[in-house]
């Protein structure tokens, strides 16, 4: 499973208050805490206004290169701010992200194109969130046709479905694992995406929701996940779900993660 | 006259199923259409004041709704010319650039149930197309504008500025989203702020009551 630490963006009140008082300390640390419990990119979001976005992303992404080598996933919802970000960037980490909307594709791809950087592509286009798994399908087909475009190999793409939040969805997310399973069979190498706890918007108790929700959509191919690492109860359980759907063999990996006590004192 | 209570308390409860039978015992136990409507409306308040405390949760919200609207099909033959009963008509759309729309549509169901004739115009709104609504829709009292982007913010700004610069009159503006504040709204040059779909029916009552 791809853990892609969701700690370090100002849509965060803390986050925001460090970005607002140039807490570098505080910034640091997400990094560091989030790389020792293994992610394998730490996202990095301003979410400030447009007109000083650049210039905040800069101190974080030098924050965050000051305490780790772990790659970044360049978060905004400008294309322009991720291009501009990932020349900033001392190896190869991910753009968060591209969809069909605008000309996002047309200014990401032929940037990354002749290297190793990966890319979250939203399964949306310029009318709108998907309301059916076919008009996700269809998205996916035009986005996979321009990745061929610009020569952008399946396995470096991280394809977003967009979870619907349960509690305005009428069928649970039983759409969505349809068409996580007909991604990954249409191209075995790519990997699914999403955010952990979109899933649970307000709901109460909404740990159960995003738990469960994790493990029905790793057990239907989702390998990727924008989560918050620290979160141990979680990590256990993508490394319990990891072993029980048989990627991790001889259970290597979540003995491994347990020693190093990734889930928490348990016994 | 029970059954009208028993209106407004199932409303409250998201009973889909039994708001309809109840209505039908109301009007004949001799309530008015009017009446009847204004319970469920008033019982529509509680449920956004509910959730804007915290207390009800989205989904219960829209069974309320649900069932409201349950009981209006009941009432509609009952309320023949009745076009006076609404309190005016809100645009309401999310401003270019933005796609999300969960909670402008959970404002929408609430400002209806509130009791105004919403024109919902969807995402990624120009500033200009809100304006021609307004022009085209008619006694519009409110037009709300939301956004949950902090990027597309500037978006709504020069939506409230245009559409308060289009000479048009007799309506407020009312704007909000994930990075919307109280104070953001009075800097564009909003009429009114809400932080979530509850509190906006609320905010929409004062507005036009003025």
């Amino acid at each position: 499973m791809i853990i892609i630490g969701e700690k370090i963006n100002g849509a965060i009140p803390s986050v925001a208050k460090a970005i607002a008082e140039k807490d570098a300390d505080f910034i640091r640390d997400l990094a560091r805490s989030q790389s020792e419990a293994g992610a394998n990119f730490i996202d990095v979001c301003a979410s400030v206004d447009v007109s000083v976005e650049m210039e905040t992303m800069k101190w974080l992404i030098d924050l965050v290169q000051d305490v780790t080598e772990t790659p970044i996933a360049v978060d905004s919802p400008s294309a322009e701010i991720c291009a501009e970000a990932l020349k900033l960037c001392n190896r190869p980490g991910l753009v968060n992200s591209v969809s069909m909307e605008g000309k996002k594709i047309d200014l990401i791809f032929p940037v990354i194109a002749d290297t190793k950087w990966e890319c979250a592509a939203l399964l949306c286009d310029d009318t709108g969130i998907p309301k059916s798994g076919k008009k996700r399908l269809e998205v996916f087909a035009a986005i996979m046709e321009k990745a061929k475009e610009y020569n952008i190999d399946p396995s470096r793409l991280h394809i977003d479905p967009l979870v619907e939040m349960l509690c305005t969805s009428e069928e649970g997310i039983n759409i969505i694992l349809d068409v996580i399973r007909e991604i990954k069979k249409q191209y075995p190498t790519i990997h699914v995406t999403g955010g952990a706890s979109n899933i649970s918007f307000n709901l109460p108790a909404r740990k159960f929701v995003n738990q469960a929700f994790i493990v029905l959509a790793m057990s239907a191919g989702m390998d990727s996940a924008i989560i918050n690492p620290l979160h141990k109860h979680m990590m256990g359980l993508i490394y319990a779900t990891e072993a029980l759907i048989g990627m991790d063999e001889y259970c290597m990996e979540f003995i491994g993660g347990y020693r190093k006590g990734l889930f928490g004192p348990v016994k | 006259m029970a059954k009208i209570d028993d209106v407004k308390a199932n409303v409250e409860a998201g009973k889909t199923k039994l708001v309809p039978g109840l209505v039908q015992d109301a009007l004949n136990e001799g309530s008015a259409a009017a009446d009847i409507l204004q319970a469920m409306v008033d019982a529509m308040g509680v449920v956004g004041e509910k959730f804007s405390t915290g207390e009800l949760f989205v989904p219960e919200m829209l069974i309320a709704a649900k069932a409201m609207a349950k009981g209006v099909e009941v009432l509609k033959p009952h309320m023949a010319g009745d076009a006076s009963a609404s309190l005016g008509t809100c645009i309401i759309g999310t401003v270019e650039g933005d796609l999300h729309d969960i909670g402008k549509n959970l404002v929408a169901m609430m400002i209806e149930s509130a009791g105004f004739t919403v024109v919902d115009l969807g995402v990624d709104v120009s500033a200009s197309k809100f304006v021609e609504a307004i022009k085209a829709n008619e006694n519009v009292r409110l037009v709300a504008c939301s956004g949950l982007l902090s990027t597309t913010m500037p978006a709504l700004k020069e939506t409230v500025q245009t559409i308060k610069a289009s000479g048009l009159t007799g309506f407020k503006v009312m704007v909000g989203g994930a990075p919307v504040t109280a104070q953001y709204a009075e800097a564009v040059g909003a009429d009114a702020y809400a932080p979530d779909a509850g509190s906006a029916a609320v905010k929409a009552k004062e507005l036009v009551t003025v």
